[in-house]
């Protein structure tokens, strides 16, 4: 049962990143990802100081407008100041970043959390840590119901915004064109990945959450050239390194998240060497049987 | 020198941009006709880009204003179509030749409502219009050049609008898809639509276009061709750069433009 509620709630926080990954890594984002990923940590714990409470949706929204905020500066320093992309990302968020872990280490008695855990998290914890109502009843694990409201909001904001997120990442002089806000969307989407990022914390921690963000998409993209397969691709990817990281973490008797990671990374490189698209393997022997009928002729 | 079309498609009052508080575009004013095949032709860094993505609404505009069928942009969005420059995207974009131009159909669909069977059979016609029916499921990073540039006209196509801007459609396509492109344009302003396009080649501008505008951060000129396309006007437009005029006043010297008539 503690398995099967460690690879569920896996799964759906993976499902979430992957689908999110998708269209960062097509808008050449992934570092923003990473960015919001670590600048967030400040908006938890001060939403903690204020709630005293680390499941409370307030977290998530708090935590998620620091996300945000966490992009407009980048854009910021990037448009007013004419830094470059990387540089403004890396000045903000490891600012961010280091604004958290001096919070966290003052008021490290208050907080229920501590340095450890923001980084590797630990998702081992997930069937103990559960979601008691005030009569007693025990509803199940907490991080279960908490990646999951954010797996439905995630799934709800790409369905609708399906159109307007796809066109605004192909072609956004087009998008703006025809009336579609490039702006909005960006935010939209940069506000899902921060509250992705902020429920993701506990389970797989600030580092790791980038790879689950990343790995799946650039994998699903190496795989299709559809958009919509690379998708469901993606959120395949993110279920499967979800259970076999599990495995592998119990049959190493490791880190559960680290293994999930190193499953993810392992199948990206697969997908390198033997995609049917851009696999290193599959070109050798296309220009090979090429060559070969060169010969012949 | 410049002419005033009656009845205009466009007009520019007064505008000016700037990149980084530096003015690429200073007081341009004009009107383009109706139904005209315009060139808007200068050397590089001349603005032309610019003046079509501020005419769109891309740009801050610095002052000044655009206004289409003597409407603001917002209110007849729908009615134009604007085409980006062709390296402007990612063509390694995991995308299909048809979803592309299923994309001109955007505008018209709301923002829950998917594409239904009608749509997709304009995209497919316009497809058919360009010659890439066969292309259908191509993924966009196999395309040519010329063949991406098909593309990105078939899906201005699918938008249905009455006036077209168009950053550099003949830049780097082969001749078969450039002469393709403009006969496609010819067609859609002998139906009444507006097609203005930026351009770089001086000896084709001369047989392409109704309409020239010639700029260069300001406007030189504005007017139908065999009135503005003449030595004295390009010097001005291309000042100094003396290869240029030369092959210019060959040019001139050359090619009789043939009269047409008038707007």
């Amino acid at each position: 049962m503690d398995a099967f509620l460690i690879i569920l709630t896996g799964s759906i926080i993976a499902i979430s990143c992957s689908i999110l990954g998708c269209f960062l890594i097509l808008r050449r984002m992934a570092m923003v990802g990473d960015a919001i990923s670590h600048a967030v940590l400040p908006g938890i714990v001060i939403a903690f100081l204020l709630t005293g409470t680390r499941d409370s949706v307030w977290v998530i929204i708090g935590a998620g407008l620091l996300g945000v905020f966490t992009t407009f500066l980048i854009e910021f320093f990037h448009k007013k100041a004419r830094l470059q992309t990387d540089a403004a990302i890396g000045v903000t968020f490891t600012w961010l970043f280091a604004l958290g872990i001096i919070l966290l280490s003052v008021f490290a008695g208050q907080v229920d959390l501590d340095q450890d855990c923001v980084l590797y998290g630990e998702i081992a914890y997930v069937p103990i840590d559960l979601w008691i109502s005030e009569s007693g009843v025990v509803l199940g694990p907490r991080a279960l119901y908490i990646s999951g409201f954010v797996l439905i909001v995630n799934l709800f904001f790409v369905k609708i915004g399906f159109k307007q997120l796809y066109l605004t990442t192909f072609d956004p002089a087009f998008a703006a064109t025809i009336g579609i806000s490039v702006t909005l969307w960006h935010y939209l989407l940069m506000g899902a990945v921060s509250m992705t990022t902020v429920a993701s914390f506990d389970s797989v921690g600030a580092i790791l959450v980038v790879a689950l963000l990343v790995a799946p998409a650039a994998t699903a993209y190496l795989l299709t050239d559809k958009f919509r397969n690379m998708l469901i691709i993606a959120a395949g990817i993110g279920v499967f390194i979800s259970a076999a990281g599990y495995y592998l973490a119990v049959y190493l008797d490791g880190s559960i998240a680290g293994a999930i990671v190193t499953v993810a990374g392992i199948l990206f490189g697969l997908a390198f060497l033997f995609s049917p698209k851009e696999g290193v393997v599959f070109k050798r022997m296309l220009q090979k049987r090429e060559a070969d009928k060169l010969k012949a002729a | 020198m410049k002419i005033e079309a009656e009845n205009p498609a466009v007009e520019f009052h007064d505008l000016t941009v700037s990149y980084h508080k530096k003015p690429v575009l200073w007081n341009i004013d004009m009107t383009l006709p109706k139904g005209a095949l315009i060139g808007i032709i200068g050397p590089n860094g001349a603005g032309k880009s610019t003046l079509i993505k501020s005419a769109m609404g891309l740009l801050p505009l610095g002052s000044g204003y655009v206004r289409m069928f003597d409407h603001k942009l917002d209110e007849v969005r729908d009615q134009i179509s604007y085409v980006p420059q062709r390296e402007s995207v990612d063509w390694d974009f995991p995308t299909s030749v048809f979803d592309v131009v299923l994309m001109g159909r955007y505008a018209k669909l709301g923002l829950l409502k998917r594409p239904r069977k009608a749509d997709k059979e304009m995209a497919m016609s316009c497809l058919r219009k360009v010659g890439m029916e066969g292309y259908i499921d191509r993924q966009i990073s196999q395309l040519s050049g010329g063949q991406q540039q098909r593309v990105f006209l078939a899906r201005a196509l699918a938008q249905e609008a009455d006036l077209y801007f168009m950053d550099e459609p003949f830049a780097g396509v082969d001749a078969a898809t450039e002469a393709a492109i403009l006969s496609i344009m010819q067609e859609m302003t002998a139906q009444g639509k507006t097609v203005i396009v930026v351009h770089h080649d001086l000896q084709s501008a001369a047989e392409y276009f109704d309409w020239i505008v010639l700029l260069n951060m300001r406007l030189v000129a504005s007017g139908p061709i065999e009135e503005v396309f003449n030595n004295e006007l390009l010097q001005e437009t291309y000042g100094g750069k003396l290869t240029v005029l030369a092959e210019v006043g060959e040019l001139v010297r050359k090619r009789q433009i043939p009269s047409r008539e008038k707007y």
